[in-house]
């Protein structure tokens, strides 16, 4: 039986709160198969991080600490998983399905020849076989998938579970990667420009998505309704995509993560990358012609029709209910 | 120079997603489809390039059944040189690896300066073929880009992180770039390039022309989908029903209880 490795994040300087998500993960399929769990950060002077974790579940630590690995870079951080796995003959291993795991894990994944499972929001052992679920069609519909082959590399879904609380003593070794000649080069990270709109500062957010049809029904249909709440705008990312509206306006995990006290979701369908980034608001209201949209899942209140109709005479409603 | 961009055909965006009988994929039949969104974009990205210099050649190529001839066409209209179709039945429920090593036996008989790809499938989100593919081609790769710049063999990226975060990723080509939504303006075919897309080739392949027989297809996935199914509803909305004028009532009742009006 090989061990299960979670592969572990640092991010502004300290171990994201995914990888601690990635050992409840792993303890599940621990305790269920008499897998031991073992965990791999890497990085530039990151004893302490390697540390955190081996009192925080992740057991052995393997600690790879290499000048290579300060800022991500797709071979180095290869050939530091590549030597964690030897090292703790791992035969299940756990990435988060962040913008590393992304890059990383399938190259991991062809590398070994293993199944691979990406983006996957739950996992469960049925007669010690791993069954992972994860969703299809931007969310509209789930799967349940089954690896029939070891070894199998998989990334979680950030909170998709509670990050493992407990303590556990676990310990730090430290393993020696020898980065070859690299086919990429970390050259700098960047921030997207200043934003004249601070959608994380808004009491009351107005979005529409991509049955809108054009930036001027921004214009015509979402800006009013915001404007006679007092809030701001907001878009899902097809209309960022289409030019309708720049970039700061769009909602979701490549745009702004908001939590206001009302999002009105205007012909937004609720794809995950969407969903992410609004679904800890206050309350939520839903306007959609597509009953089954994933959206009504984290709304509070749904509307089933035309947006062309409801958004503008609830517009006048507003308005007049402010005199 | 040779750019290979490699495009998936999916159900169209507002296709009615219905479960087949199996219960193991969609029900098929009657629904449009188009090329994948994030494929679209890897393919603008290689027109691109061949805008800047005629010399270069631009080949597509997809994987699935005859209805794909009609996604290559349109590549092909939008300026694309040739096209490679893998239609054989024996190609039907690969996973991810092996998309990937059906790719990487074309890629490597293509011997391309370049590789595109979308950064994920609108069908199956798995985002895991266009690196694979690299992998197997042995050349770097990068994901989720959303600048590129090609001068003297060296790549520069800007991919997409979180929060509107950007890294910036130097590779030597070749290489394969992943393609995130928004990174360019997709052309549409001109009725001079559909007219002129019905000359250029479409090569079709089988899994054995490839020297893949059982090496890929549903028997040898190492991921088995056992099942496709909508999402158990959770406590979900609260559905408002009546006329337009008496849900609006309701919604203004509900902002207003909210203290927001």
């Amino acid at each position: 039986m090989g061990s299960i490795l979670v592969v572990a994040e640092i991010q502004k300087g300290k171990v994201r709160e995914a990888s601690y998500e990635l050992v409840s993960f792993a303890r599940k399929i621990g305790a269920a198969t008499g897998r031991e769990v073992k965990s791999l950060v890497m990085g530039q002077g990151a004893q302490a991080h390697a540390e955190e974790m081996a009192k925080k579940g992740g057991g052995e630590v393997f600690l790879a600490d290499d000048a290579a690995l300060a800022d991500y870079n797709l071979d180095a951080a290869f050939a530091a998983v590549k030597a964690a796995i030897a090292a703790a003959s791992a035969d299940v291993v756990l990435l988060s399905n962040t913008p590393t795991g992304w890059d990383l894990a399938p190259r991991l994944g062809a590398a070994l020849d293993a199944a691979f499972v990406p983006d996957c929001f739950n996992v469960e052992v049925e007669g010690g076989e791993l069954v992972f679920f994860r969703r299809f069609f931007n969310g509209k519909l789930d799967s349940r998938l089954r690896p029939t082959a070891l070894p199998i590399v998989a990334t979680m879904q950030p909170g998709a579970t509670a990050a493992f609380e407990g303590t556990a003593d676990g310990k730090v070794t430290a393993l020696a990667v020898s980065v070859g000649a690299c086919g990429t080069r970390f050259v700098e990270m960047k921030v997207a420009e200043a934003r004249g709109v601070d959608l994380t500062k808004a009491d009351i957010i107005v979005s529409g998505g991509r049955s809108l049809g054009g930036a001027e029904k921004f214009q015509e249909v979402i800006q009013p309704l915001a404007d006679a709440l007092g809030g701001a705008m907001g878009a899902s990312r097809p209309v960022v995509d289409a030019g309708w509206l720049p970039h700061e306006h769009q909602v979701g995990s490549s745009g702004q993560i908001v939590a206001p006290k009302l999002y009105v979701a205007c012909g937004i369908s609720g794809a995950i990358q969407h969903l992410v980034g609004m679904k800890a608001s206050n309350f939520i209201i839903a306007i959609n012609k597509d009953a089954d949209a994933p959206i009504f899942e984290v709304a509070n209140l749904g509307v089933v029709g035309d947006l062309f109709e409801v958004v503008p005479k609830l517009t006048a409603a507003v308005k007049t209910a402010k005199g | 120079m040779k750019i290979m961009v490699c495009i998936k055909q999916v159900p169209h965006q507002d296709a009615r997603l219905d479960i087949n009988g199996a219960g193991t994929w969609i029900a098929e039949d009657n629904i449009k489809f188009e090329i994948n969104q994030y494929d679209q974009h890897a393919l603008e990205a290689a027109l691109a390039l061949k805008d800047k210099d005629a010399g270069t050649e631009v080949v597509v190529v997809s994987i699935g059944p005859e209805r794909v001839t009609q996604s290559l066409r349109t590549a092909l209209g939008m300026g694309a040189d040739r096209a490679v179709h893998v239609k054989d039945a024996a190609a039907d429920g690969s996973d991810a690896l092996g998309t990937a090593k059906i790719l990487a036996a074309i890629g490597k008989a293509e011997m391309p300066d370049m590789v595109f790809a979308g950064f994920m499938a609108d069908d199956g989100n798995f985002a895991a073929v266009g690196p694979m593919l690299a992998t197997l081609m042995g050349i770097p790769h990068t994901t989720t880009a959303v600048r590129f710049t090609k001068e003297n063999g060296k790549v520069l990226v800007e991919r997409e992180l979180e929060g509107g975060a950007l890294q910036v990723v130097e590779l030597t080509a070749p290489c394969l770039v992943t393609t995130q939504t928004g990174m360019n303006q997709v052309r549409y075919a001109s009725l001079k390039g559909i007219m002129a897309a019905k000359k250029k080739p479409i090569d079709v392949k089988s899994v054995a022309d490839l020297g893949l027989a059982g090496q890929v297809g549903e028997a040898a996935a190492k991921v088995k989908l056992e099942k496709l199914y909508t999402p158990a509803k959770g406590q979900g909305a609260e559905m408002l029903s009546g006329s337009v004028d008496e849900v609006v009532g309701k919604l203004v009742g509900k902002i207003k209880e909210l203290g927001l009006l």
